[in-house]
């Protein structure tokens, strides 16, 4: 049996698609300046303890990073000028963009929000099957 | 910039990166550059960029990507006509918000 080519275009799209814009966005931090380059690489290590709500956002949020830090190089722009005094308040608002939640899942937050709202005597019934 | 402030522009600064696109369109740099002028000496080019980012998908701005003389093209964001909507509420709030305080620190209820 073969897959049709909508399907294929579609797996592929779902394997090949985010990882060579994984590869590329690589490729841009190596030619950043190596201060650049090294804050861009912890920002990204940071970034990694975060849920994302999927394949594409979470490849457009490290584009969007490449993004900035590029024109930031090009401005000339201080780090501490990019990220400003608190690196993890900068990372926490810029994923909050592209992710459901750090290192409590979105399911998990949608369950407190849940079992709160049952423990409160409201009905839970429609928020029951997102989970 | 005081602890304080920094906490307070955080549930504004949304409003006031709108209202500085009203007039113009304008790069993220440029927003931030405006900003530390007006006396917002500490604010982070990164802070306006996921700001920039978060207002981008909620529809607010239109974003064009203008060529650059040295480095990447630059992303232009212009307020759009949901944005201005936004942007009308926001003042109502602001409004609402400032008469309220003023009363309170006058001393009335």
């Amino acid at each position: 049996m073969t897959m049709s080519d909508a399907e294929k275009g579609g797996f592929l799209a779902k394997v090949i698609g985010p990882k060579r814009r994984w590869r590329e966005y690589q490729a841009r931090v190596r030619r950043l300046p190596p201060n650049q380059r090294t804050a861009v690489e912890a920002i990204e290590r940071y970034l990694m303890h975060f849920v994302p709500t999927d394949g594409d956002s979470s490849a457009s949020m490290f584009e969007d990073l490449a993004d900035l830090f590029e024109q930031a190089a090009a401005d000339g722009t201080p780090i501490r000028g990019i990220v400003g005094d608190d690196p993890v308040e900068f990372a926490e608002a810029f994923v909050k963009n592209y992710s459901d939640g750090g290192y409590a899942p979105a399911r998990e937050r949608k369950r407190l929000i849940a079992d709160i709202a049952r423990s409160a005597g409201e009905d839970t019934a429609e928020d029951d099957k997102t989970l | 910039m005081g602890k304080q402030l920094t906490e307070m522009l955080k549930g504004t600064l949304e409003g006031i990166v709108l209202a500085t696109l009203s007039d113009r369109a304008a790069y993220g740099y440029e927003i931030t550059a405006w900003l530390r002028e007006q006396g917002f000496s500490d604010i982070a080019e990164g802070t306006i960029y996921a700001l920039l980012v978060r207002i981008e998908q909620r529809g607010l701005v239109d974003v064009e990507k203008v060529p650059s003389e040295k480095g990447p093209p630059r992303k232009v964001y212009s307020l759009n006509v949901q944005g201005q909507a936004y942007l009308e509420e926001f003042w109502k709030t602001w409004s609402f918000l400032s008469e309220r305080l003023d009363q309170l620190r006058k001393g009335g209820r």
